[in-house]
């Protein structure tokens, strides 16, 4: 039903757009826009026609634009936040190819910063439940360690949750922490977290752009329930060298950038190491001191523009993090992501990206009781994508592509002195799309972005494939050859976007999206392990769905300064997955029959209040929400809280620039507890100790709360150098908030039990100093 | 393993703090608690049935008195236990033989419970020995035995340091070491942190279970730091009871620390 719906919009949609293009000779604007000093492309920067009630379009991924008008005299104006104008007058009797460089705007204290970039962005763009971030947004904000980390600054956003004291991990409208596509360069990152989760795999010095959608990504996006993030990286100088970096408590980092041949190409290089252990050394106990606990990664990016029509891309991430307790134990893990990518102008109104993609991530845990052994566990993914854009007017765009991926599963093989002791079947997919979208100006008033993915999914052989009963035994056993399908799952994924402005400053928006998932992290713990197992969908374990409907109203005043945004949204999840009790869920050859299969609806408010310009910027934001679940075989079959379940979520930041050289900035975060299972009664079994749990996830943790201070002191600042100070105070008031709670005997008095709570963080400081020449 | 990441996470927790906190807790019914063990060993075997309490009561648990308790194996032998003290309850003649399958029953209160365990053979400790711990200073027992090939093989370790019973759980299965000469590390004394000193004897139980009541053990020892959603323990006796019933067999050795 659905799908016959959605055809018919499509078909319907796909007439409307040619219609336009009959009548008068239309003509067809297109070029790059970019950053005259570094070259850099300005994704989003908006090009707008006066004489066209400044509508317009807006640059790509890659800097392109491409506008479609009748013959005419026009007024264009080129702009981008934090950037000067361009307005150039143009007469159109033939097509043109117009690159514009534009310059960064110099900030001014003492008077009102009249920014000239298109300022309403977020209230006549069609998209809705975006979260953009600006790299350079991120520089004032304090977090732990003082190293700034886009993933812990997006869950000061509304809608966006951490999922726990100091974590990278995150929660988008109540889904899981793996309901999340984590993209680098298009390339899939699986595991986003450093050392625990207490770092990123994002070295912000080597990112461009961050957006986050929250369910209602355009067509191109799939494959996960909650969210996409989507990273793009730097593409480094290509008018002159550069060299930034920092030196800091716990880290340091280096970045080189500068032109291949200069206007043509560019590269990059960014590179991290933390010395975390360094401060292990001075510990006493022999555990410690021995211990090992860092990471690296390094960011590199090369760029190179062939003729007016062709541009190749090479990009890649290589991370790497090593904890071990002296030469007995250790465990190592990290991602390597590659892209290669090729920019094909088909006409000055088709763009074409092409990208070869592949992603690693690994982990190797090695064990020394005087014989060596190794245990492996690895997810691979190798895929091409292709993206079409196809500018037909000013008043409609056309995206369109199919994205293939391979996924290699070794989920666990264990390893002695170069003898295999024992593997686990390793596990291979496939998993296809094709995507159609459509974005159209329906009039001056209503926008509409509508369109539809279209899933296949196949689990492949070799390998023997089993079907459990209900106890988890294994009911039959089928041998499948090399590459034949064992299933196959077929999806489609409308998705539908409306804008309505109501005037200038004021629009409200409407989106439906569905979304499907055939790859699901098995992970029971209370922090993410490097040790969580990918599965994909199989013969027994169905695709995750989730259908959201979401409705928002947008409003910036006192001449776009402040922007407003609230949004609602209700979703409904299918095939959501949990684990029996005791469930074993690593290196476990049946480990498909530990799953629980059941439901989930997801539900909540948004408010955003965002002062962009002035001495004091910043904004509030605050999520009131609900997330639960329901299986058969919890709970009495009843609804229960999931555990990213937290009713309240307030963020303020605040960011006051003191004098031209010094910055103050403050975050303060208050929500109240997640949902957690604790014990309604005790006894005891073989002298031990035992607590009886009844209802999952009846119980909340404490409210938490936090203020972090930082501050940003300019040292030099000249043309050629630059240097800066910052410091930062991590849980300024000592707020004791539990990471954990726990279940004891009492030390005081052995016939009695107590509830421990451990805090992790309080009053953490620390300073950095960085440098750019 | 699972322990060796735990001690790598607390690593990190350099900065962490604990405090005792007061917590208001939901509180549930009592709840019935069975512990029977048959060996194949000289009796008498014991049943031990307690009830639950809450959580900010004292340990002390009460004893369920008065309960009909049976046991009986699949060659039609069957035994009604005596309370001998409070909540005890023991065999007088019923034989462990491995091979046979147990049935208990437990009638209280107007209700039934009932757990089937099969005994399975026993398996020898070849020898005991010490060596440096992995991590710290202290020693660590270790046994070595045979594990018996083309069967799967559950066992539970119990651990006595200077005849004081250790109260973990340990249980292993032979998926990685099926049919070899298998060297299994006893951790009691060590994650307790007892330093064992000259004299000090180590005794060694190696129980032989049945699938299912090592399933109880097994999902017994995840405590609620590890997992995100704590469960009780998957019992092997029916009608919602907590606890065990536990056939096996069992082989024991000792250590005087030399």
């Amino acid at each position: 039903m659905i799908l016959r719906k959605a055809v018919v919009v499509l078909v319907l949609g796909l007439c409307l757009l040619y219609s336009p293009i009959f009548g008068q000779t239309k003509y067809t604007l297109s070029g790059t826009i970019k950053d005259s000093k570094t070259g850099e492309d300005l994704i989003g920067a908006t090009v707008t026609i006066k004489e066209l009630s400044n509508k317009g379009t807006a640059a790509n991924t890659y800097g392109f634009y491409s506008l479609t008008l009748p013959a005419g005299i026009y007024q264009m104006s080129v702009q981008y936040t934090g950037y000067k104008r361009n307005i150039q007058t143009i007469k159109l009797d033939q097509s043109l190819k117009l690159n514009f460089n534009l310059s960064e705007q110099e900030k001014e204290l003492d008077e009102v910063v009249v920014t000239a970039a298109r300022k309403d962005e977020n209230v006549t763009q069609t998209q809705m439940g975006l979260q953009k971030l600006d790299p350079a947004e991120l520089k004032n904000i304090p977090v732990l360690f003082g190293e700034k980390d886009v993933l812990k600054t997006i869950q000061l956003l509304p809608g966006i949750k951490s999922a726990g004291e100091g974590s990278s991990g995150f929660n988008v409208r109540g889904g899981a922490t793996d309901q999340n596509l984590i993209l680098l360069d298009e390339a899939t990152v699986y595991n986003a977290s450093h050392l625990m989760g207490f770092f990123s795999v994002f070295n912000s010095e080597a990112i461009k752009d961050v957006a986050v959608y929250k369910g209602n990504e355009p067509a191109e996006y799939g494959g996960r329930l909650s969210s996409v993030l989507d990273v793009k990286m730097n593409d480094g100088n290509d008018k002159a060298i550069g060299v930034s970096g920092g030196i800091g408590l716990i880290s340091s980092r280096l970045t080189v950038e500068g032109p291949i041949v200069k206007d043509k190409g560019s590269f990059i290089i960014s590179a991290r190491r933390t010395y975390a252990d360094m401060f292990l050394k001075l510990s006493r106990d022999s555990n410690l001191n021995s211990a090992r606990l860092y990471f690296y990664d390094l960011n590199a990016k090369a760029n190179y523009r062939l003729n007016d029509k062709n541009r190749i891309f090479l990009s890649g991430y290589f991370g790497k993090d090593v904890l071990g307790l002296g030469t007995k134990f250790g465990i190592d893990w990290g991602n390597s992501t590659g892209t290669l990518r090729w920019n094909h102008l088909f006409s000055n109104q088709l763009f074409s990206n092409t990208s070869l993609i592949f992603s690693n991530y690994s982990y190797k845990i090695n064990i020394n009781n005087g014989t060596e052994m190794h245990i492996i566990s690895r997810i691979q993914d190798y895929g091409v994508k292709q993206d079409f854009q196809f500018f037909i007017s000013d008043k409609s765009t056309l995206k369109f592509g199919f994205n293939s991926i391979y996924h290699k599963i070794i989920p666990g093989a264990i390893t002695a002195t170069n003898t295999s002791l024992k593997s686990l079947t390793n596990k291979y997919s496939l998993e296809n799309a094709v995507y159609i979208s459509h974005q159209y100006k329906i009039s001056d008033r209503i926008n509409a972005e509508y369109g539809s993915r279209f899933t296949l999914f196949s689990q492949l052989g070799p390998g023997d494939f089993y079907t459990y009963d209900s106890n988890g035994n294994i009911l039959r056993t089928t041998t499948y050859r090399s590459g034949q399908s064992v299933k196959t799952y077929i999806n489609l994924e409308p998705r539908v976007t409306l804008n309505y402005i109501l005037n200038s400053g004021n629009s409200i928006k409407a989106a439906y999206a569905r979304n499907v998932q055939n790859l699901h992290l098995l992970s029971n713990s209370t922090s993410g392990n490097p040790t969580d197992l990918w599965i994909s969908s199989s013969n027994n374990v169905k695709p995750e769905i989730s259908d959201q409907v979401s409705l928002g109203y947008y409003r910036n005043f006192s001449d776009n300064k402040y922007e407003f945004s609230t949004e609602i949204y209700y979703k409904n999840l299918q095939n959501q997955i949990d684990y029996q009790n005791g469930a074993e869920l690593n290196f476990n050859e049946n480990v498909e029959s530990q799953i629980l299969f059941g439901k989930g609806r997801a539900y909540g408010l948004e408010m955003f209040l965002k002062k962009k310009y002035g001495k004091l910027n910043g904004w509030i934001s605050y999520t009131l929400s609900r997330t639960e679940r329901k299986f058969d075989e919890i709970n009495n079959g009843n609804y229960f809280p999931a555990r990213q379940d937290r009713t309240h979520d307030i963020s303020v930041v605040g960011i006051y620039d003191l004098t031209k050289r010094l910055t103050l900035s403050a975050t303060w975060v208050f929500t109240t507890g997640n949902a957690v299972t604790f014990p309604t009664g005790k006894y005891q079994v073989d002298l031990k100790t035992m607590y009886y749990y009844s209802d999952r996830n009846a119980n909340r943790m404490p409210d938490y709360h936090r203020l972090d201070l930082g501050l940003t002191w300019i040292r030099k600042k000249s043309a050629k150098f630059e240097s800066s100070w910052t410091f930062s105070l991590y849980n300024a008031y000592g707020h004791d908030n539990a990471y954990t709670i726990t279940f004891r005997d009492s030390e005081a008095d052995p016939t009695k039990t107590e509830a421990v709570q451990t805090t992790l963080f309080k009053f953490v400081p620390s300073f950095s100093y960085n440098f750019k020449f | 393993m699972k322990r060796n990441i735990a001690l790598l996470f607390s690593v990190i927790g350099l900065f962490s703090c604990q405090k005792v906190i007061q917590l208001n807790l939901n509180t549930s019914p009592t709840q019935i608690v069975i512990q029977g063990n048959v060996y194949d060993q000289a009796g008498p075997d014991t049943v031990k049935i307690t009830n639950s309490v809450r959580f900010d009561q004292s340990n002390v648990y009460p004893a369920v008195t008065g309960a009909k308790v049976t046991i009986s194996t699949n060659l039609g032998e069957s035994e009604v236990l005596t309370e001998i003290t409070s909540g005890v309850y023991i065999t007088s003649k019923l034989p462990g033989v491995p091979g046979r399958t147990y049935t208990l029953t437990v009638v209280t209160a107007g209700q039934t419970y009932t757990s089937i365990s099969t005994m399975p053979y026993a398996v020898k400790i070849d020898s005991i020995y010490l060596k440096n711990s992995t991590f710290g200073k202290n020693k660590e027992a270790t046994i070595k035995f045979q594990d018996p090939a083309n069967v799967k093989n559950y066992y539970r370790v119990i651990e006595f340091v200077n005849n004081v019973k250790q109260n973990q759980f340990n249980v292993i299965n032979d998926k990685v070491f099926e049919g070899k000469i298998t060297n299994y590390v006893i951790r009691g004394a060590v994650d307790k942190d007892i330093a064992l000193k000259t004299g000090d004897k180590v005794s060694v139980w190696l129980e032989s279970l049945d699938p299912d009541a090592y399933e109880y053990f097994r999902t017994a020892i995840t405590d609620s730091r590890e997992s995100a959603t704590p469960t009780n323990p998957v019992s092997n006796i029916n009608n919602s009871a907590l606890g065990y019933f536990n056939a096996c067999s069992v082989r024991k050795i000792t250590l005087v620390i030399p």
